[in-house]
């Protein structure tokens, strides 16, 4: 019979190509996004998800005439977190018109790392660097 | 009362009516009963006493909630890393070349909790301090609101406490130093130094703490983490936290696997959770 120490390694290539690793928001580290090469989107706010562990804002891209437009996930930290530089979950609403930038996703999917945003109707910047204040008794 | 033991003796030694038997059996083994009872009398937490209660007006005042220094957690990545084993340090080291490269191993992509020791080492988020008498507990943000109960009572650790994410914890104040003792924590849990490098402390961990305030606002949790599994010697390492009074700040509610799901509505018209599609942790478009 075949121990499963001599077929381990063989399992253990079998996992590793079953999927391609890529690595989300819930507890991660935010390698996966490219810093060094940000980009802009810009579109229409479908959904505003303000949930754990990681809030989540979908954005349609500007379509030209004919074309799809693009559905992308840009991810940001925890409700908590944001909630202490000021967001709250009516911050983005369905309908709005945003210019996001991002650090995208390595792989080219459609998603990327909030960076900042701006509200294209009133103008309104929006960042999320909460690890920006680090001492006692902020307001 | 004699004769009434001798007629119960009579009627047991003629093997006479069964019910009485039965009766008598019965007596008997509620007295085994309360003997054992007496031998080992039940184990109970006492009610607090009015100055159990107007303790802990004299212990530090650790109220507010605490925000972890991340810069810190992840300077010390280079500046104090763990005694690794050197089978563990090259598994470490490939994991941070992963991460390095752009494509990080996520250790708590699950939403399986950081636990410990992990929770006080890599966090992003707030703690609070519960004070209450002879427990000491901590509540935080993320993980299915976690917590961890530390018990200030006097009690020892069981001998063999089943594992759990988050271990037996004791603790004793020395001063105004919380001194916190944890063994019974799950061989899976990893000692991690980022969220995407960490190894499972693979069994035998020990974790001691003395957390206590560096400054009025600025707490510290001096972490002594033995493993023999992984480490060489224990490692040394302080966390800080700082207080923040502001009420934006307040503990929230978050449930770590709540963005695996998205709002939805069933045939009858009920608010639902529906599952999200998702890739290694991420939400994606559909």
């Amino acid at each position: 019979m075949t121990s499963f120490r001599a077929i381990a390694p063989i399992l253990a290539l079998l996992a590793g190509l079953a999927i391609p690793v890529r690595f989300g928001l819930a507890h991660h580290s935010f390698a996966m996004f490219d810093p060094s090469n940000p980009v802009t989107i810009t579109g229409t706010v479908k959904e505003f998800q303000w949930v754990n562990p990681h809030v989540t804002l979908w954005v349609y891209t500007a379509a030209k005439e004919g074309e799809t437009p693009e559905l992308w996930n840009i991810e940001l930290t925890s409700p908590g977190n944001l909630t202490r530089i000021g967001w709250t979950r009516h911050t983005f609403s369905p309908g709005d018109k945003v210019a996001v930038e991002i650090a995208p996703l390595r792989d080219g999917t459609h998603g990327g790392g909030f960076r900042k945003a701006t509200l294209t109707d009133t103008g309104q910047e929006l960042t999320a660097n909460f690890q920006a204040q680090e001492k006692p008794d902020l307001q | 009362m004699a004769s009434s033991v001798h007629r119960l003796e009579r009627a047991w030694r003629s093997g006479g009516d069964m019910r009485l038997k039965g009766m008598i059996g019965a007596a008997v083994l509620l007295l085994a009963a309360g003997a054992g009872a007496a031998a080992e009398p039940r184990e109970i937490d006492p009610a607090p006493s009015a100055a159990d209660w107007a303790a802990l007006a004299k212990l530090p005042d650790w109220s507010g909630v605490w925000t972890p220094g991340i810069r810190d957690q992840n300077a010390q990545i280079t500046t104090n890393p763990p005694p690794w084993t050197p089978d563990v340090a090259a598994q470490m080291a490939e994991l941070a070349a992963q991460e390095k490269a752009g494509h990080p191993r996520g250790l708590f992509i699950d939403c399986l909790p950081e636990a410990m020791p992990s929770w006080m080492l890599i966090s992003h988020n707030a703690v609070e301090f519960l004070f209450t008498p002879g427990r000491v507990t901590l509540l935080g943000e993320s993980d299915g609101n976690r917590l961890r109960r530390i018990y200030t009572d006097g009690r020892s650790h069981p001998a063999d406490p089943d594992p759990s994410f988050h271990g037996n914890s004791i603790g004793h104040w020395e001063g105004d130093t919380l001194v916190v003792d944890t063994i019974g924590v799950l061989p899976q849990t990893y000692i991690a130094v980022s969220e995407a490098v960490g190894i499972p402390n693979n069994g035998d961990l020990h974790v001691v703490e003395r957390l206590h305030l560096a400054e009025p606002d600025v707490l510290h949790d001096d972490l002594e983490i033995t493993a023999p599994h992984v480490l060489t010697a224990t490692w040394h390492t302080t966390r800080i936290y700082f207080r923040q009074r502001a009420k934006k700040y307040e503990i929230i509610e978050g449930e770590c696997l709540q963005g695996s799901f998205k709002d939805g509505v069933d045939a009858k018209g009920n608010a639902i959770f529906l599952p999200q599609p998702l890739v290694d942790g991420n939400p994606r478009a559909q």
